[in-house]
């Protein structure tokens, strides 16, 4: 695959990656245990914030940011089969953000940056947190910068060729970084920074939240196309086929980098500060970005048929039986998919103009984000990293029956998790609450939806203990039976021998996003300093 | 897998997915249904 200093390289972001995850992962229960109100003992509104802070940080930015580094490190050395570009400087970012996270955690652990992961002002943390945070951004650029160039050389040293697929669709998401991450890095620079350091006195919010509406729907993206890359490129073959057309998988990278971008506003629905024309626009751009959904669910079910009907299976739906379920890359994506379905469901229900305010800021909220998030993106990672970890460390897997159960664990404990949070959603269940106890007939109707979370939670954790087992044990197993194979990339059905510029790079998709990004953005920004406004005193810290 | 004949993984390849377009056809379709309902069995009454 490639040398030991760029496994290294990834085993090192890949375990900063799960660190974090598993901390997260225990806050998430006591969360939900402390807002039932079960534990008296457990009832603290300052504790539940610091808690919530900590743990969105560490799944939103810390595990995904470290994850979708050294996946694409991995990703880039096998496809293009060159070393890393400037090892020094892949390390430099490597440390650079491990930095942010150290100074990130201390106002988040000492309850001084009880801000939530979106952060919005007026509300303001230790400066620390800002400045941490925008270090663990920076060393993100880092490894988009070495994706693109790794991207770029390749094409100039090999003209006319098709650019491999795994790397197509990573260099595009580093791309989509870069742009997702330059709206809240101008809201943290400009204004949150100054504000917690009180070079300024006052905060714009509507500014505040538009910059960060910029980045909070593309972020959704960000995490999902290592996901999405596992369906096109490894999910296939370990299925025993093809994938069905490597064309329609660049096609929906392509739209999900471009109509990811300029459609944030469905998040500011209920807002003052932008006019519903714009609202609008952005509702429209959100339906959009479902069709590459829709077409990567068609080609990843299409790729599983093949194999299911080249396996033995016959009839309408009889290939699904004939599918490897053992294989933990199959399982997950079969799992991913339907949770897929419901948390998309819920997604289109969210952008949906009218409708959303009947959910708007409802426990309805949490649980679709952690349907998408927690289960079809975090699933893939899990499938992700089992299908890495033995080529990484030259190790058999420690127990494929442990991954396999963890996996399903993992489906049910979200599925039992996330259902009762969106019918408390739909009850009239506020987000960002830490007690539910008014002893009123309303919020007695809540508690059995509160204990079913509990559970699933519990469920949750114990599967995500599993998985770090699972992980630690192949590491460390002193006999383990040797793997040295390579990271093996799906085929697609019809060899692809050229392909026009436009399914080739991203050279063209970037001009297109900063039209999409100047006409969506532009004015809706500019308006905050066009007319006289007056800013919010910061209230925390 | 191994007992296929070339024939048979030829026509497998070039087959359309029809399981697929079955499986994609209802999942749009209950999205649908389900959309609709929440937007006429729970939003509008609730005025």
């Amino acid at each position: 695959m490639n040398g030991a200093a760029t496994k290294k390289l990834a085993l090192s972001h890949l375990w900063v990656a799960f660190a974090a995850f598993i901390v997260a992962c225990f806050m998430g229960e006591y969360q939900v245990l402390e807002r039932s109100g079960f534990i008296p003992a457990l009832d603290s509104a300052p504790v539940y914030f610091a808690s919530v802070s900590t743990h969105g940080v560490l799944m939103a930015f810390v595990l995904t940011i470290f994850f979708i580094m050294g996946f694409g490190y991995t990703i880039a050395t096998a496809s293009l089969k060159q070393p890393v570009w400037n090892m020094p400087l892949a390390w430099g970012g490597f440390w650079l953000a491990l930095v942010g996270v150290v100074l990130a955690a201390v106002p988040l652990l000492t309850g001084k940056a009880s801000v939530l992961y979106t952060f919005y002002p007026p509300i303001v943390a230790h400066a620390a947190f800002y400045i941490g945070a925008t270090l663990l951004v920076v060393g993100s650029w880092v490894w988009c910068a070495i994706m693109l160039v790794m991207f770029s050389q390749w094409k100039t040293a090999n003209p006319g060729q098709t650019v491999p697929l795994a790397m197509f669709a990573t260099a595009a998401n580093a791309m989509l970084w870069l742009w997702t991450s330059a709206g809240v890095a101008l809201e943290v620079l400009f204004q949150l920074i100054p504000l917690s350091l009180g070079w300024i006195d006052t905060v714009d919010p509507g500014l505040a939240r538009t910059l960060f509406a910029w980045t909070l729907h593309p972020i959704v993206y960000f995490w999902l196309i290592p996901a999405y890359t596992a369906f096109y490129v490894f999910v296939p073959k370990q299925a025993g086929g093809y994938l069905f057309s490597d064309e329609m998988a660049r096609i929906a990278f392509i739209v999900l980098a471009v109509f990811a971008l300029p459609i944030g506003f469905h998040h500011l629905y209920m807002d003052p500060e932008q006019a519903s024309g714009w609202k609008l626009l952005h509702g429209i751009g959100t339906f959009v970005v479902a069709l590459p959904t829709l077409v990567t669910g068609f080609t990843v079910i299409a790729s599983l048929e093949i194999a299911g009907r080249l396996r033995g299976g016959k009839g309408l739906f009889g290939w699904i039986l004939t599918l490897p379920w053992t294989n933990t890359m199959v399982l997950s994506v079969i799992l991913a998919l339907l949770m897929l379905i419901f948390g998309g469901f819920g997604g289109i229900v969210n952008a949906s103009y009218a409708m959303n305010a009947m959910i708007h800021n409802t426990a309805w909220v949490p649980g679709h984000f952690h349907l998408i998030f927690g289960g079809t993106t975090i699933i893939m990672y899990f499938a992700i990293a089992y299908y890495l970890w033995p080529l990484l460390i030259g190790k058999a897997l420690f127990s494929n029956t442990m991954a396999v159960t963890q996996l399903w664990l993992w489906f049910i404990g979200m599925a039992i998790l996330t259902t009762p949070w969106h019918v408390l959603g739909l009850l009239g269940q506020p987000r960002r609450i830490s007690s539910v106890v008014y002893n009123n007939l309303l919020t007695l109707a809540w508690k059995p939806y509160e204990f079913m979370m509990i559970f699933g939670g519990l469920i949750l954790l114990g599967s995500a203990c599993l998985f770090i087992y699972n992980l630690v044990k192949t590491q460390l197993n002193p006999t383990p039976e040797a793997v040295a194979g390579e990271i093996e990339f799906a085929e697609p059905i019809h060899a692809v021998t050229a392909l026009p510029e436009y399914l080739n790079g991203l050279k063209l998709w970037n001009k297109v996003i900063a039209v999409l990004m100047a006409v969506s953005f532009g004015y809706p920004i500019l308006q905050f300093f066009f007319m006289k406004t007056f800013g919010s005193s910061a209230w925390g810290y | 897998m191994d007992q296929m004949s070339e024939e048979d993984r030829k026509r497998i390849l070039e087959s359309s997915p029809v399981g697929t377009f079955a499986l994609m056809s209802a999942v749009i379709g209950g999205m649908a249904v389900a959309w609709l309902f929440l937007y006429y069995g729970v939003f509008l009454p609730r005025g």
